[in-house]
């Protein structure tokens, strides 16, 4: 049995019960983290070791943990994102999400491998870390403040010089907004699955954190020749090295809609004028808005645009994005190629405390339920919900996170709203999670994606097929390929697995994959995690997340795409695509086999047994 | 025949622009309309890797990318257009 310490591990792990109001500390399983690392993993294992699964999100049954990873503390690039999970509100399955900036890294420094925040208060309620201490403190004075004013409120140190860090949620949240975010350092966002009405369901408003505690590196030869390749990869990948920092990811919009996957009102096809995608393209992006580049903690890349617009008032406004996924689903996908307002409307939704993604979706789905009159001007407070409204959209964000008028119905989701009038066809979601940008038609490698992400339909859960198909070589895995994509789709799952238990970048895929992390991570800790150790935990962990939403409910049947992507086509290189049901089905079922699961898409009890997952320790 | 070019990304600044018309003889390639555009060393740097295509480069023709069709010796038709990119990464 190992034992603590091991170097990379405070070995500790930070308790709060906001229903006793009580905080405690309480010791870190050594033979769980090295089984689940930290990160998502880490944090998956905790949450299902708390909660049950079948308890009511928003209810004081459900919890939240965010986890480090053994590499936050050493130099490893862009070694500092946090990972949160809990059971979302939106999906009613496994919620969880990921963000860059810097809380991540500073709450490890504060001296835990992660945080357990179960319970719900009465009252509005911040949690205070630093090292050695953790308090539960009133909040009421930053409740009803969005997510910029209550961290520079709450940011602002003690004494000069100290890094306070704060993670902490907006209107949205308080208002139970089923994608509410949270958010840290201002703009960056754990955005996916709705842990802002989480929080906002405990009365929890922020988590402060400051702290200098370091963890060790047990070998420092070991870590310095994974360090090293990491690095040396990274300046030679163009998109590392230069693509990211000149256009942002906004810089895919050109090439997407290229390959015909760029989605356009609601998914109703992929056809756009070429003059409409260059005025929301990466590249007039960072001749017009941007006015500098920026980086998380400890990443070369620089994909952050740190830009500027005017205001609707004629006034200028100074903010970040927008990210690829904003600019399309609040841009083409309501129609809308108006880069000033896709831009005010992504400010809106970060300070708010919304996900961007779920916001442009859901939005995008009301205004086709407009536009079949299904939702009528009596409904809207007279605002016209036509494709292409830039005004609807921005005046949109605001009633959602707020809950006003047509806002109330919004703040449930596309699915929600659009089965709430009968229609559930026209809610693009996946587990009631709104489709990120590529069309799933293009491609389907990604529509197994979006169909088998543990999260509902998420690219960065469900696998980022796109830079396979295209990025790496047609050749290597072609975009109609049934056969392939099965195992093309859990190889790309489990290497997202693996950056999100480590705290990484995404991005560093574009350079590397698993070979310099394992000389890093072995390097850190002193134990060997090898290529294929690394493998099996993220076997384990998306069996884990799996199990965790069989105990929830789910079933094979919801590891579904909605009717629109079976029943109507888009051309594709000249071909009509479309993925038919059977296709879908047989795809799934090599999916499960791949993964070990039976038909009906359940971890066997042997598989279980082999990985050290069954049996909760609640 | 004539067909279009469309440069992307850092490929605007080595091109000097985002499209441009290509004049090519009947039956030409992809390969063919490479080699008259990239008419200076650098450009040639950037896109070459002795006779093939450089590794994270992205080429198409009308959407489709020409690895998939016969690479370099992907003929041309009139009207085509030809699209230029660096391998884009984000999401």
């Amino acid at each position: 049995m190992p034992e603590f310490p091991i170097s990379g591990y405070h070995g500790r792990v930070l308790v709060a019960d906001l229903s006793r109001g009580d905080v405690r500390t309480v010791p870190l399983d050594p033979e769980t983290a090295l089984d689940y690392l930290g990160g998502r993993g880490l944090a998956t294992r905790l949450l299902y070791d708390t909660i049950d699964p079948s308890s009511d999100p928003l209810g004081p049954g459900n919890a939240f943990v965010v986890a480090a990873s053994p590499l936050i503390g050493s130099n490893a690039p862009t070694a500092g994102r946090g990972h949160m999970v809990f059971k979302s509100p939106l999906t009613g399955v496994l919620g969880t999400s990921n963000s860059g900036g810097t809380w991540g890294a500073a709450f490890k420094s504060a001296g835990f491998d992660a945080l357990i925040v179960k319970g719900a208060a009465a009252a509005p309620v911040m949690i205070d870390i630093a090292p050695g201490k953790a308090e539960i403190l009133p909040a009421g004075h930053v409740w009803g403040k969005t997510t910029h004013e209550t961290n520079d409120i709450l940011a602002a140190p003690a004494e000069p010089g100290e890094p306070v860090r704060v993670l902490c949620i907006g209107p949205a949240g308080e208002n139970l907004v089923r994608f509410a975010a949270v958010a840290n350092d201002r703009n960056r966002v754990y955005g996916r699955c709705g842990p802002g009405a989480v929080w906002g369901s405990k009365k929890l408003k922020a988590v402060r954190v400051r702290g200098r505690e370091k963890t060790g590196l047990a070998d420092p030869e070991k870590y310095r020749s994974g360090l090293d390749q990491a690095l040396y990869l990274m300046k030679q990948a163009p998109v590392t090295k230069r693509l990211l920092r000149d256009l942002g990811t906004a810089g895919l919009v050109e090439l997407i809609n290229l390959i015909a996957m760029l989605p356009h009102k609601n998914f109703q096809d992929c056809l756009h004028r070429d003059e409409d995608v260059e005025r929301i393209s990466g590249e007039t992006l960072a001749k017009s808005l941007l006015e500098k580049a920026g980086s998380c903690y400890l990443c070369p890349i620089g994909c952050q645009r740190h830009t500027r617009v005017a205001g609707r008032d004629g006034s200028e406004e100074r903010g970040e994005g927008p990210e690829y996924e904003t600019m399309v689903l609040m841009g083409p996908l309501c129609g809308i190629y108006d880069i000033d307002a896709i831009t005010r409307a992504n400010y809106r939704a970060n300070e708010l405390g919304l996900d961007t993604m779920s916001c442009g979706g859901t939005i995008a789905c009301a205004m086709e339920l407009a536009e079949r009159g299904l939702l009528g001007r009596e409904e809207t407070d007279g605002l016209d919900l036509a494709f292409g409204s830039g005004a609807a959209l921005e005046a949109l964000v605001g009633m959602t996170a707020r809950r006003e008028g047509l806002g109330a119905a919004l703040a449930e989701g596309a699915y929600r709203l659009a089965a709430g009038r009968g229609h559930r066809e026209y809610a693009m979601t996946v587990k009631k999670l709104e489709i990120p940008a590529y069309d799933p038609r293009a491609s389907y490698t990604q529509a197994l994606g979006y169909m088998t992400s543990p999260t509902g339909a998420c690219h960065l859960r469900g696998g980022y097929a796109v830079s396979l198909a295209f990025f790496g070589g047609a050749k290597e895995i072609p975009r109609f390929s049934l056969l392939q994509s099965p195992i093309a789709i859990r190889n790309m799952q489990n290497t997202g697995i693996l950056q999100d238990s480590l705290g990484v970048c995404r991005f560093t895929g574009y350079a590397f994959s698993s070979d310099p992390w394992a000389r890093m991570v072995s390097g850190v800790t002193g134990r060997d995690f090898s290529v294929a150790r690394l493998d099996e935990i993220e076997n384990r962990v998306a069996t884990l997340e799996r199990q965790f939403n069989v105990e929830a409910g789910a079933t094979a049947e919801d590891d579904t795409l909605p009717d629109r992507f079976a029943d109507v086509p888009i051309v594709v290189e000249g071909k009509e695509r479309r993925i038919s049901r059977e296709d879908q089905e047989r795809m799934k079922q090599d999916y499960y086999r791949v993964r070990g699961w039976d038909a009906a898409g359940r971890p066997t009890a042997g598989l279980l047994r082999a990985l050290r997952v069954e049996g909760s320790r609640r | 025949m004539k067909i279009k070019a469309k440069f992307f990304a850092y490929f605007r600044d080595l091109f000097q622009g985002r499209e441009r018309e290509v004049v090519l003889l009947e039956g030409a390639t992809v390969g063919d309309a490479l080699a008259v555009l990239c008419d200076t060393p650098e450009r040639r740097r950037e896109v070459f890797a002795g006779d093939e295509l450089k590794p994270h480069l992205v080429v198409m023709v009308n959407g489709i990318q020409v690895q998939s069709l016969r690479g370099l010796a992907t003929p041309l038709a009139p009207g085509d257009t030809l699209a230029v990119f660096p391998i884009l990464g984000g999401g």
